[in-house]
């Protein structure tokens, strides 16, 4: 498929950008560009990319004002699971990010884009849904945070408004050290979507705090907290009704990848197989 | 020879350095001056009428050259029967049929304008489904059908959707069935599936102001191209011209005539302008070919003592559109059909299907791996019902020595041992002498066999000559597609000539117009014919060579040996260097004789014979068989349905092991190739439209590094082929035919389940298992074969005589009858 026409721009400055976008109607950001560009060949109409990867400030990991983690958006998946701070306080998040497409795309792709795509295949979504992550937005007028459990609107939907830029992606300081079992069914073993995967996270000081992160198997990616509470409230006697809570929160679909009943399935066999490893 | 110093060892590739490096440049490399752009308009039904095709909008946009239509080329094309024209004319009949096609400066011009073509179709009944496809009264895919031009040894039914039906009748398999203690019948199917070769296809084609054509082509053949290129266009062989650059894959896909005759009938619309089609992803997986699709029904009857006595094959293939090349795949699958068994009397039906769906053709395997998948599941089945170990029951009753093909032809001892391959995978799986076994861990096995499908003439050639510093030049046309047909050329050439390899350059790309006649790079037949030719050009050479030696050194030729780039006189052990011969001997008084050295070879199947036409029997209808056996071991996740082939057993009895190297490279490619089809692949045609669901590589899942057996195995039996250069037989396709089967065995041992329909998703295992589950926990009285997800079919009230009427579908259901 061809590639249509459109205006490539690169913005040094977060503010370069928003102007970029808004002087140009039907102009789109562009992260790593690895889902936008493939989309642009297909069916979304885009006529500029605003590229947001030279802005400097948007390519730092940095420590946050309340002592987690800020990645910003231009920051290649690559990049941050090799991170070494991301890798000590926040492996949940490593373990599903390396799960997307191959290094190579890797070294492209973007925490923030994958987020902002809003597939819910997303392999990154469900651990920053897990550990709470907040996205920051801005545009000519402000600056918000989103807690990403209010992000995800449907498939292709996200919170954001028109013109507004995701500047960083901040993990709490209270979801560090939690570690995470992520597992995932696809058709093949490498460089596939997930069919389904389920993330369980564990962590937290004193009693046990968990994390259930289901991928593929509704319109967003979900978290099941009444299974988190399963597991909090009575440990790892809980398990096998954890599972079931997580099959029953689930909504799937049958498509190209897999039936609805078998992914129903799974998420019950994957939540317990988590939990199990964790527990 | 019986020590070989060069033939047997694991040279390295001849291509490898330009392959790594990139110096390799591919047709889509090719960067021609004043260049066009093509886009091909395509069908989107599955079958409809074209009542009308409006371009003047299209030729509108700037940039646009040159527009093609089925009406300014009314010309059939085809392989093996002449059924397609170069763009739909008055019907389309599969997503992808091509309607039009545009060239333009870019390729942005040429895709605008082909959104604006406008075509009036009104849609018609779709045959989606094979069985539908044969039932008398179903809406014909090809009308005209009895108008077609066809081979002699294809046989279309006018009036139905048979593209070709072959018959084997064998001894007399209605009185043997009758008298049989046990009989099974089951199906199995077999999805369409592509090639993803990971170059796509793609042509470019000028015609200059003079009329001659030439055609650069990502292709397996290119003399085939341009003879069917000439047939098409009506134009005589001299006029035409097809270069094949270096290709990037083909595994048949790229076999016949492609993507060919529209890049030339642009070209003929733009004279002067080289214009070049390229197939996208996208349309490589729906509008270039397929892999058919089968629905394979087996009958089996067994005596007491164990041998199958009366066997009943039915093919159903699914050709797609047009049948072009896959009514040859139909005819291979017929006289193939009892696989590497002796089978005394047997009822044989390949019938290839039209059908609105992508177009069938040739695949690596050449329709074996689908047969296969269906014969060796099936004795498999067989023996575990009968309580004989699958092992035993494959040795008593496979082929070899003695025994007779489905044809009637008697094999010998230089046709190939596939027992020997079975024992040497049951010695190293431990198949017969296992251990305890273990939960959801199995063990399976499975044959495979496979002869050339081709013309009976079809023949290869090679030039060879001299360069002044004596380096051996061969001139090939058979392609390397990544098998290594250079590397073994010139390993044949050193062997012969006692030649250091670097002292050989082999010219692998060839152009019709300076390059020797070879009819096309398929059918695992390029060692063995390519290889011969070059052995035969070597006589010839050393025969030259030795002529002028025999002056120069003033001795008989009877002295001579050729040895270290010398022409030696053994008894005086004077020699001359070969560089003082090879363009011709100037003795020291200055006066010449001989000349350059160079010569052509050629090789032509010997003594191959029509099959009979009515019952196929035939003494000799191919050239060889390869035989062989792969065995699996593999573990079932009993939660997910994944399975974990842990490792992968293959033996092959290839005559002669040319290079080990390359033909351990050859089986575990094959064996990739196999699992992908085995666990993974299948397109997806939407049975209601036609249309592709999954024609990218997001959808369409192929294997990864991360999807290969864990350890794999190789290992060779020689049994020298009389005819075979050196001894060797062909093999580039067989290492992924009993591939899927092996694993779906594999999967029965470990879990006593069967999955009929190919690929063995985790998905369908889960299901099967849960299935088994249910009928155990119900208290059923189940049979371990009788878990299969396929549809157990109750047992007959069929008589014994209807079992061998002749009707299609003419296969009733009996299982274990006689227990």
């Amino acid at each position: 498929m061809l590639l249509p026409r459109f205006e490539y721009r690169a913005a040094r400055t977060v503010g370069e950008a928003l102007t970029l976008w808004a002087e140009q109607p039907g102009a789109r950001f562009m992260a790593g560009g690895t889902d936008l560009i493939a989309q642009m060949r297909t069916r979304r109409k885009v006529s500029r990319v605003v590229d947001i990867k030279q802005i400097p400030e948007l390519n730092q990991i940095r420590e946050s004002e309340d002592g987690g983690v800020a990645i910003g958006a231009a920051v290649a998946l690559s990049a941050l699971c090799e991170h070494p701070r991301v890798r000590e306080r926040y492996p949940a998040l490593v373990e599903c990010a390396c799960q997307v497409g191959a290094y190579a795309l890797r070294n492209r792709a973007t925490l923030a884009g994958n987020l902002c795509n809003a597939s819910p295949a997303a392999d990154t979504a469900v651990a920053l849904l897990a550990l709470e992550a907040k996205v920051v937005a801005t545009n000519m007028d402000r600056s918000r945070v989103i807690p990403v459990e209010e992000f995800f609107l449907g498939p292709g939907k996200s919170a954001l408004e028109e013109g507004e830029l995701v500047t960083e992606i901040v993990l709490p300081a209270r979801s560090a050290g939690f570690q995470g079992s992520y597992h995932r069914q696809s058709r093949r073993r490498g460089m596939d979507l997930a069919s389904v995967a389920v993330l369980v996270a564990k962590g937290g000081e004193g009693a046990p705090r968990y994390r259930v992160g289901l991928v593929s198997v509704a319109p967003t990616p979900l978290r099941v907290r009444a299974a988190e509470e399963l597991m909090e409230r009575e440990g790892p006697s809980a398990i096998a009704r954890a599972a079931e809570a997580a099959r029953l929160a689930c909504s799937p679909i049958t498509d190209a990848r897999a039936s609805a009943e078998y992914r129903r399935e799974m998420v019950g066999v994957l939540t317990a197989r988590g939990l199990a490893a964790l527990a | 020879m019986s020590q070989t110093k060069i033939v047997g060892t694991s040279v390295p590739r001849v291509d490898g350095l330009e392959k790594v490096t990139g110096a390799a440049l591919y047709t889509g490399d090719l960067k021609f001056p004043r260049m066009l752009y093509a886009e091909v308009v395509r069908s989107p039904h599955a079958h409809a009428k074209v009542l009308a095709v409006r371009v003047d909008k299209a030729l509108k946009v700037p940039g646009v050259r040159a527009v093609a239509t089925g009406r300014d080329f009314p010309f059939h094309t085809g392989i093996y029967m002449r059924d397609q024209t170069i763009f739909a004319i008055d019907r389309v009949r599969f997503v992808g049929d091509p309607v039009a096609a545009l060239a333009a400066e870019t390729p942005e011009a040429a895709h605008e304008a082909a959104q604006l073509v406008e075509v009036d179709y009104e849609p018609l009944p779709a045959i989606l489904d094979v069985v539908e496809g044969i039932k008398p009264g179903a809406p014909l895919v090809h009308p005209d059908l009895g108008k077609y031009y066809v081979e002699s040894f294809i046989t279309p039914k006018p009036g139905t959707n048979i593209c070709n039906h072959l018959k084997v009748r064998k001894g007399d398999y209605e009185g043997a069935l009758a008298k049989c203690a046990h009989v099974f019948e089951n199906t199995f199917t077999v999805p369409q599936v592509q090639h993803v070769p990971m170059e796509p296809h793609i042509s470019v084609a000028r015609v200059d102001l003079s009329g001659k054509v030439e055609v650069h082509t990502s292709a397996q053949s290119p003399f085939t191209v341009r003879h069917l290129l000439c047939h098409c266009f009506n134009l005589p062989h001299g006029d035409v011209e097809v270069v094949v650059p270096t290709v990037g894959g083909g595994f048949g896909g790229k076999a016949g005539i492609n993507l060919e005759p529209i890049a030339v009938a642009l070209a003929m619309k733009a004279p002067g302008r080289p214009v070049r089609v390229a197939a996208t992803r996208a349309e490589e997986f729906y509008a270039t070919v397929v892999r058919q699709g089968l629905t394979a029904t087996l009958v089996t009857g067994v005596d007491k003592k164990n041998k199958v006595q009366a066997q009943k094959m039915y093919y159903l293939w699914d050709c797609g559109g047009y049948g072009g090349y896959g009514v040859n795949v139909v005819r291979a699958a017929g006289y193939t059909c009892g696989g590497a068994y002796h089978f005394p009397n047997v009822w044989g039906d390949s019938i290839g299907v039209y059908t609105n769906k992508p177009v069938g053709s040739a695949y690596r395997g050449f329709g074996m791996q689908e047969i296969h998948w269906a014969l060796e599941q099936q004795m498999d089945r067989v023996a575990h019902e009968l309580r004989i170990d699958p092992v035993e029951f494959r040795l008593l009753n496979c082929l070899g020595p003695k025994k007779t093909t489905v044809t009637g032809q008697l094999l010998e001892k230089s046709s190939g041992r596939v027992d020997k391959c079975i024992e040497k995978v049951d010695e190293v799986l431990k198949l017969r002498a296992r251990g305890k076994k273990k939960p959801f861990h199995g063990k399976g096995i499975a044959c495979a066999v496979k002869a050339p499908a081709m013309p009976n003439n079809a023949a290869s050639s090679v030039i060879m000559k001299f360069a002044e510093d004596e380096m051996l030049e061969i001139l090939i046309s058979g392609i390397d597609i990544g098998q290594g047909l250079a590397t073994v050329a010139a390993q044949y050439a050193a062997e012969a000539l006692d030649l250091p390899m670097e002292r050989i350059r082999v010219r692998m790309r060839p152009r019709t117009d300076f390059s020797p006649y070879d009819w096309q790079t398929v059918a695992s037949r390029q060692t063995w014919a390519t290889g011969n030719a070059v052995l035969r050009g070597c006589e010839d050479l050393k025969r030259q060579l030795f002529e002028v030696g025999a002056q120069a050194l003033g001795a008989p030729v009877s002295r001579l040996e050729l040895k270290d780039r010398k022409v030696i006189d053994k008894k005086t052990k004077k020699s001359v260097p070969l560089a003082a011969i090879v363009v011709g001997y100037q003795f020291p008084d200055g006066h010449t004789i001989g000349g350059p050295v160079a010569t052509s070879a050629h090789h032509v199947p010997d003594g191959l014979l029509f099959l009979h036409p009515e019952t196929s029997q035939c003494s000799k209808p191919v050239a060889k068989w390869t035989f062989g056996a792969q065995g699996v071991e593999l573990t079932v996740d009993p939660e997910t349905g994944n399975l974990r082939i842990e490792r992968l057993v293959a033996c092959y009895d290839v005559g002669k092991v040319v290079n080990p190297g390359l033909i351990k490279g050859q089986t575990f490619g094959g064996i990739v190739q196999g699992v992908g089809t085995g666990v993974m692949e299948e397109l997806v045609i939407d049975g209601k439209d036609g249309r592709p669901r999954n024609a990218s590589l997001m959808d369409y899942k192929i294997p990864t590094a991360l999807d290969i057996p864990d350890k794999m195995e190789a290992f060779y039996v020689e049994t020298p082929q009389l005819d075979g250069p050196l001894g060797a037989r062909g093999i580039g396709e067989h290492t992924m035919i009993p591939t899927p089967a092996a694993i779906a065995n594999a999967l029965y041992d470990a879990c006593g389940i069967r999955i009929d329909s190919m690929p063995i998703t985790a998905e369908k295992v889960l299901k099967a298992l849960k299935e088994k589950q249910r009928r155990e926990k119900e208290g059923e009285d189940v049979q371990p074969a009788a878990a299969s997800v396929a549809k157990v079919r109750p047992p007959a009230r069929a008589t014994r005589r209807e079992a061998g009427r002749e009707r299609p579908g003419g296969v009733r259901a009996r299982r274990g009858r006689a227990k």
